[in-house]
């Protein structure tokens, strides 16, 4: 009753006011649940992290919004992906999307969906790529990994997750910018990669960063493939510093159909913008270990079309099949 | 690392913590006794609504679950003839010809006490001995766990039935069917037809349920009376109690497949099927009435159902310590951990030793708890369902088939699947082929072919890296060894005879 007096006042006072039309537009949305589409089985890092963004970005869409989190899973992510771009841009479908990955399967099967496919929202994580040896190897620095690598072309087993994901576009561009020839080995997970590294069944990997961590004593961890240092692992160098340009990573963001209204898009921007502040929800982001990065709306989205570029020209140059 | 063992264990005995326990347990029994509902499945559909639970109990209810579920399977594999889950296929080669040999009440005894012990050894393996036995794992690369593959491959020969060729026909389907998919290594789609549903290959549930449980609830629905539950209506003569000492014989069967279940366990990428081949395998080349096995011999059923349950709490020791699940439902478990925002790794044992450590103890509680509760509650009400007229029944059966392969994935590309496959497994019945040279040649032809592949790419097509890890050449030597033994048998068993008759 209290409430309804309440918003009744809101209402009233609303109407008097000047900005009638975009305080009602925005009381408007959502006024049912928002579904957001999770191109992987529950559980999965992506879940995990929808799971949490849904929590979070409820409280900031106001008073009985709710966004339900709805597994797709198969193809690699596949299904979710096309899910999202052939829904209706109303703003109550919505999905995670995973770059490069996301846009790498354009080019190596037919998709029913391209980069414009989308309204890009937020981006919310970002883990990098690194590369790495097992703590037992002799090998100590990328310097005698590249050694390593051009004594024996086109023999030192990497040890991927699977085809065509960032994994296997580091270890390209890691090959090329090296001028080396690697083996590239694709397994079924990024789990198992690992432990295939851990038993030293392969020489190297390049696994994303969040991969290696609570593995210290297990691997060693000879150069991240960021721009900067990572905080987590100051010690670290960035390939860049050791004189190769390579850059990779995976980015996990949210994305809604394309065309969707603009004023609905700004909402979920705000949204997001906001619970991206949320002590609870950085701190919740940091125990499940997601190295974050935020970006929103249009700089999200040319951060979608720099890798889907990436994605075109590996594609181009070295195709994995 | 034992003291913190010990400090975990009164949180997981309060009362909440505990209840998880149980009714995961009474959960998992009852969706492993139904066709179509498997554990995996029931963790997945849980694992959203532990966001909000406490971790402990969260975890103890798929740890009940799991175990639970392990031995539900053998339910309906012992009465119907139709496994519940993957694993119980084994189950049923023995424990079927029990129930129409009016038996089953026994056969069931034998199944919930034999999956009681293989849950708790592994439990306590789990708890004592995780961290050296992750170790293991790490020796199993690609060449060597293609050589576990081939070994269970062995099996097959057993499995075949009277007919060779008829039972290498099924085997080489079962093949077939694992082909399909997309192939992680050159990244070509293999038999999908461009059907996206297709690319991540055919979930075993889906060819489980086609080939098992569709012929014989037709046949039901037939009224023909070659399918006989009128026998295993009546079950239980004896109590549980009374009829433990009867199976203390067994006590071989239990440690050989316990150790069985265990090492399958903490192997990269198997299961609980392949656990419970190998075992049962096994079991029958120790016995020394190896030809009553498949007519209803009990230790059939105890070797089978041990090694499923003893699969359970060691998947969890790569899947803990190395975040690498040995089977799918510790795949899906470590979903549920990481919603809590437990990283698998060595980490995990250190930062957060209270969690680790009583989810270890709820296993071992799930697995005793099984004795209470499988034995006495489950069992009699299963077989109650059994005294519904058949035609109920098998429409019964049908619509939780349906229900339960179209929530694997929530499409109903699948259900037609598994139709498709029920037609298939219609024929194969009335033309007596064997289904479960299928099944191995669904869950190991596909992991050997992977894993061959694999070990070549890393050796750069040199087939004796195959063979150059010392743990390669141990596994070949078993291989060799348990091959070759019975050729030599023959050829040497003639002579005695000679000698004897002079």
């Amino acid at each position: 009753m209290k409430q309804q007096l309440l918003s009744l006042s809101l209402v009233a006072f609303a109407s008097t006011s000047l900005l009638v039309g975009a305080s009602l537009a925005q009381a408007d949305y959502p006024e049912k649940t928002i579904n957001l589409v999770v191109g992987y089985s529950a559980g999965g890092g992506t879940d995990v992290m929808a799971r949490t963004v849904a929590k979070y970005v409820e409280e900031q869409l106001g008073e009985g919004a709710t966004v339900v989190v709805k597994n797709m899973p198969g193809a690699g992510g596949q299904i979710g992906f096309s899910a999202i771009a052939s829904a209706e841009p109303d703003g109550y479908t919505i999905g995670t999307m995973n770059l490069p990955a996301a846009m790498a399967l354009t080019y190596d099967r037919d998709a029913d969906y391209d980069v414009d496919s989308f309204t890009w929202l937020a981006n919310v994580v970002s883990d990098p790529n690194t590369l790495v040896v097992p703590k037992g190897s002799d090998i100590h620095s990328l310097e005698e990994l590249i050694e390593h690598a051009r004594n024996s072309p086109g023999k030192v087993p990497v040890g991927l997750s699977s085809l065509g994901g960032n994994d296997h576009f580091s270890a390209i561009q890691f090959a090329e910018a090296a001028d080396v020839e690697l083996n590239y080995v694709p397994f079924n997970g990024a789990a198992q990669a690992r432990s295939a590294l851990m038993g030293g069944h392969v020489a190297m990997g390049t696994m994303a960063f969040s991969q290696t961590v609570g593995f210290e004593e297990e691997l060693r961890v000879l150069a991240v493939l960021s721009d900067e240092r990572l905080p987590q692992a100051p010690d670290v160098p960035t390939a860049k510093e050791l004189g190769f340009d390579i850059e990779m990573g995976s980015f996990r963001g949210l994305a809604a159909p394309a065309g969707l209204p603009d004023d609905i898009r700004a909402d979920l921007v705000s949204a997001l913008e906001s619970m991206a502040t949320d002590p609870a929800f950085l701190s919740d982001m940091a125990r499940q270990g997601n190295p974050l990065s935020f970006s929103y709306g249009d700089d999200y989205q040319a951060l979608a079309e720099a890798q889907d570029e990436a994605a075109r020209r590996t594609w181009e140059e070295t195709p994995w099949k | 690392m034992y003291g913190s063992l010990l400090d975990a264990l009164p949180a997981v005995l309060s009362l909440g913590n505990f209840a998880a326990v149980v009714i995961g347990v009474i959960a998992g029994i009852c969706i492993g006794a139904l066709p179509g509902l498997s554990a995996t499945m029931a963790i997945s559909v849980l694992i959203p609504f532990t966001f909000g639970m406490d971790p402990l109990v969260a975890l103890g209810m798929m740890a009940g679950i799991y175990n639970g579920a392990m031995y539900g399977g053998s339910i309906p594999a012992v009465l119907l003839r139709i496994p519940g889950t993957p694993a119980a296929v084994a189950t049923s080669f023995d424990g079927y010809p029990m129930a129409q040999q009016g038996k089953g009440g026994y056969a069931l005894q034998v199944s919930v006490v034999s999956s009681a012990i293989g849950g708790i050894a592994s439990a306590i393996v789990l708890m004592l001995l995780a961290p050296p036995l992750a170790k293991v794992t790490l020796l199993f690369g690609p060449s060597e766990v293609f050589w576990v593959a081939v070994f269970g491959l062995s099996a097959i020969v057993f499995l075949l039935g009277g007919d060779i060729l008829k039972g290498l026909m099924s085997a080489c389907f079962g093949v077939f069917v694992s082909l399909v998919g997309l192939d992680s290594i050159s990244g070509y789609d293999r038999y999908t037809f461009g059907h996206l549903e297709l690319l991540d290959g055919i979930n075993i549930v889906v060819l489980l349920v086609g080939l098992y449980a569709m012929p014989p609830a037709i046949a039901l629905l037939e009224e023909i009376v070659d399918l006989d539950t009128s026998m295993s209506g009546k079950l239980n003569t004896v109590s549980l109690w009374k009829a433990i000492p009867s199976m203390l014989k067994y006590w071989k069967t239990w440690l050989r497949s316990s150790i069985i279940g265990i090492f399958v366990g903490i192997l990269p990428g198997a299961g609980g099927s392949m656990a419970a081949f190998l075992s049962y395998n096994e079991a029958r080349r120790a016995s020394s009435n190896p030809d009553d096995w498949g007519k209803g011999e009990p230790e059939g059923v105890a070797a089978s159902e041990t090694s499923n349950n003893a699969d359970t709490a060691s998947a969890l020791i790569p899947a803990l310590t190395l975040g690498i699940p040995g089977t799918a439902v510790a795949a899906v478990m470590l979903g549920g951990l990481l919603i809590h925002g437990l990283q698998p790794g060595p980490m995990l044992f250190r930062d957060n030793p209270d969690i680790v450590f009583g989810f270890m103890w709820q296993f071992l509680f799930a697995a005793i708890l099984l004795i209470v509760l499988g034995g006495a509650l489950a069992t009699n009400s299963f077989a109650q369902v059994l005294r519904l007229p058949r035609p109920l029944l098998g429409a019964f059966i049908i619509a939780l088939v349906l229900v339960g392969v179209y929530s694997i994935n929530g499409r109903m590309f699948d259900v037609y699947l598994m139709l498709g496959f029920g037609l298939v497994g219609y024929f194969m019945d009335k033309l007596k082929f064997p289904l479960p040279p299928v099944v191995l040649g669904l869950i190991l032809g596909g992991f050997a072919e992977q894993n061959l592949r694999l070990a070549l790419r890393i050796g750069g097509g040199d087939w004796t890296a195959l063979a150059s890890s010392t743990t390669s050449k141990v596994i070949i030597a078993l291989i060799l060894l348990v091959v070759l033994t019975p050729l030599f048998k023959r050829i040497f068993r003639p002579k005695r005879s000679l000698t004897s008759a002079s």
